[in-house]
C-alpha cells in the first residue's frame, strides 16, 4: 500500500499504527500586525505526505499564515511546529513557491535551478545533477540555458517548482501558484504537480482561492473564515488520485466547498458594510 | 489591416543601418559648413579654422613632430588613467555605501543626510580645497572624478535594493541562505542593472568634471590642461582638436564601454531599470 493510499483509507488519523507521523502542527496560532489581526486560532494537523490545501475569501490571511509556516513571518500567539519542533527560521526542509515566480532573472533556468545546492555548499557539478532530475520531470528540458525573462508564465512556474523540489524539502509550500497563468497552463502545471507530488512524495500546503484547484489536488481542503480567520471546515477528499476533473463524486466535493466558502464570503461582506 | 503587414518578412538592404547613415550626414553637412564659411572668408579663420586643418593639426600632435611629440595621445592617456582611477574608487566605496544605506539602519542614519548635504554642491567647488591639500597633482583631478562619479553609484545602488521585493530575500532564505550568502547570490547581482546605469551616469558628470579640473589643477598633459595650455599660445586649432577628442572619448566610453556592460548583463538578462 503506498502512503497515499494510507492516509486516504485512514480519513481521521486515529489508527496511529497506520497513519503518517504529524508533519506541520498549528496549536491556536494567530499573526497579527499591529491592531490588525491577520490569523487567530489556528489550529490542525497536517500530516507527512498529505496534500492539504488552503481556501477562503481573498484577504483572509491564508498566505500570511504560509508565511509563517515558511519562517518569513512570526506568530503573535500559539506555535506552529515542523517535526514537533517549533518554527523559528526559514529552512531548506521548506521549500516555496510564490504566484509571481520570483525567479533571479541574471541566472538561467539551470543556475536558477542549482542555486539552492549551490548555497548549501554543493559543487556544481553535483548541483546540475541534481537538478537535471527535476529539469526533465517538469518538462523543463532544452530550457536549460534560457534566461527566465523570455519564458512564459507557465515556464516561469515550472521553474520555480524545480527549484524549490531541487533543495530536497520535505515539504512544499505553494502560494496561489496558478494565480498568474492563463486556463490553459495552467490545467498543465496542474496536471504535472500532481504527478511531481506522486513521484517526490513530499508534504504539499497550497493556498489558493479556487475551489476546482482545491479539491482536484488535495486530499485535505481547509476553510478559512473571513478575517480574523479561523478554520470554519476541514473538508476530506476521499478519491484517490491521479483525479480526474470530470468525476462527478469529484463535482459533488466541489459544491460542498463551494456552499461552505460562499457562506463566509457573504458574511465578510456583511461585515465589511458593517451590518 | 496592420496584423497581416506585420507578418510580411522584411527584407534588409545591403546598406550601414539609418542609424549609422543619419549623425555622419548631420555632422558631415555642419563640418562642409564650417570649412566653406572659413575657406571663404565667411567667419574669422583664425577664431574658426576650418575642420580640415583642424584635424590636420591633431594628425601631427598624434605623431612623433608633434610639439610634444605624440602630445594628443599623452594628453588621452593620462585622461583616461585619471578617469579610470577616480571611477574605480567611486565605483567600491559607492556600491559600498550604497549597500551600507540601502541595507543597514546604521548606514542611513550616518551616510543619507551627509549625502543629501554633499549632494547639490557642484563637484569643482571642491577644487580649492583639494588644490591645498593635494597641491597640482594627479591626486587633486582624480579626487575630483571619485566626487562627480559617486553619487549617481550611491543614488542608484540605493534604488536597486529598494526594488528587490521581499520575497526574494525570502526565496533566499529558504534556500538556507547566510547573511553573506544573500548578499553575494541576490544582492548584489540584482543590483547590478542599476550600478551600471549609476556608472553610466556618473562616467558621464566624471568626465565632464575631470576636464575642467585639469583646465584648473593639472601640471602637464590631460586634455583639459591642453585647452587650456593651448589658449596661452592662441592655438585655435589645437583648442578644437582637443575639445572634438573630449567628444569622441566621452562618446566612446559611455556608448562603447559601459553599452558592452549593458549587453553582457541588463540586455541579456531581459532586466528593465526604472528609474
Amino acid at each position: 500500500m503506498s502512503n497515499v493510499e494510507k492516509i486516504l483509507s485512514d480519513p481521521v488519523g486515529e489508527t496511529a499504527t497506520l497513519a503518517p507521523k504529524p508533519k506541520i502542527t498549528a496549536e491556536g496560532a494567530g499573526i497579527r500586525f499591529g491592531s490588525i489581526v491577520a490569523v487567530e486560532d489556528f489550529t490542525t494537523v497536517i500530516r507527512e505526505r498529505e496534500f492539504v490545501s488552503i481556501i477562503g475569501p481573498s484577504g483572509c490571511g491564508k498566505s500570511t499564515l504560509l508565511y509563517a509556516i515558511a519562517g518569513f513571518l512570526k506568530t503573535t500567539s500559539g506555535v506552529l511546529k515542523v517535526d514537533g519542533k517549533p518554527i523559528v527560521k526559514p529552512g531548506p526542509d521548506r521549500g516555496i513557491v510564490f504566484q509571481e515566480f520570483v525567479l533571479f532573472p541574471w541566472r538561467t533556468v539551470l543556475r536558477n535551478i542549482t542555486l539552492g545546492p549551490e548555497i548549501a555548499g554543493l559543487p556544481r557539478a553535483e548541483a546540475e545533477e541534481r537538478a537535471r532530475k527535476w529539469i526533465r520531470l517538469t518538462g523543463l528540458g532544452g530550457f536549460e540555458n534560457a534566461y527566465p525573462a523570455t519564458l512564459s508564465g507557465g515556464m516561469k512556474q515550472r521553474v520555480a517548482i524545480a527549484r524549490a523540489l531541487t533543495c530536497e524539502p520535505d515539504i512544499l509550500l505553494l502560494d496561489e501558484p496558478f494565480g498568474a497563468l492563463d486556463v490553459q497552463t495552467k490545467n498543465y502545471v496542474m496536471k504535472d504537480l500532481q504527478d511531481l507530488w506522486i513521484a517526490a512524495s513530499k508534504t504539499i500546503l497550497m493556498v489558493t482561492h479556487s475551489v476546482q484547484e482545491a479539491t482536484l489536488m488535495a486530499d485535505r481542503v481547509l476553510i478559512l473564515g473571513a478575517r480574523p480567520s479561523r478554520i470554519v471546515a476541514d473538508v476530506r477528499i476521499d478519491l484517490p488520485h491521479p483525479r480526474d476533473p470530470l468525476d462527478q463524486r469529484l463535482g459533488r466535493y466541489r459544491q460542498e466547498v463551494t456552499e461552505i466558502l460562499s457562506a463566509e464570503v457573504d458574511r465578510a461582506m456583511k461585515g465589511e458594510r458593517g451590518q | 489591416m496592420t496584423l497581416d503587414t506585420a507578418e510580411i518578412p522584411r527584407r534588409r538592404l545591403p546598406l550601414p543601418p539609418m542609424k549609422l547613415i543619419r549623425p555622419v550626414v548631420s555632422l558631415g553637412v555642419l563640418f562642409g559648413l564650417w570649412e566653406i564659411a572659413a575657406r571663404t572668408g565667411a567667419i574669422s579663420a583664425f577664431l574658426f579654422p576650418p575642420p580640415s586643418a583642424i584635424f590636420a593639426a591633431l594628425w601631427i600632435s598624434a605623431g612623433p613632430n608633434g610639439d610634444p611629440p605624440y602630445g594628443i595621445l599623452l594628453d588621452i592617456a593620462l585622461s583616461l588613467y585619471r578617469l579610470l582611477a577616480g571611477v574605480g574608487l567611486a565605483l567600491v566605496l559607492g556600491t559600498i555605501i550604497g549597500l551600507a544605506i540601502g541595507l543597514t539602519g546604521w548606514g542611513r542614519a550616518v551616510f543619507k543626510p551627509i549625502i543629501s548635504a554633499l549632494m547639490p554642491i557642484p563637484t569643482l567647488a571642491w577644487t580649492p580645497v583639494l588644490l591645498l591639500v593635494f597641491g597640482i597633482d594627479n591626486r587633486t583631478t582624480i579626487t575630483v572624478v571619485f566626487i562627480a562619479a559617486s553619487f549617481e553609484i550611491i543614488y542608484n545602488v540605493v534604488t536597486g535594493i529598494e526594488m528587490m521585493t521581499r520575497k526574494v530575500y525570502w526565496v533566499a532564505a529558504s534556500m538556507g541562505a547566510s547573511r553573506l550568502q544573500t548578499l553575494r547570490y541576490v544582492v548584489l547581482p540584482g543590483i547590478l542593472p542599476y550600478l551600471i546605469t549609476g556608472l553610466k551616469l556618473g562616467v558621464g558628470y566624471a568626465w565632464r568634471a575631470l576636464i575642467a579640473a585639469e583646465m584648473l589643477a593639472a601640471s602637464s598633459h590631460g586634455l583639459g590642461f591642453m585647452i587650456y595650455d593651448a589658449q596661452e599660445y592662441m592655438d585655435m586649432k589645437s583648442i578644437y582638436g582637443g575639445i572634438l577628442t573630449i567628444s569622441v572619448m566621452g562618446l566612446l566610453i559611455e556608448r562603447g564601454v559601459i553599452g558592452a556592460l549593458e549587453k553582457r548583463t541588463i540586455e541579456k538578462w531581459g532586466v528593465n531599470v526604472e528609474r
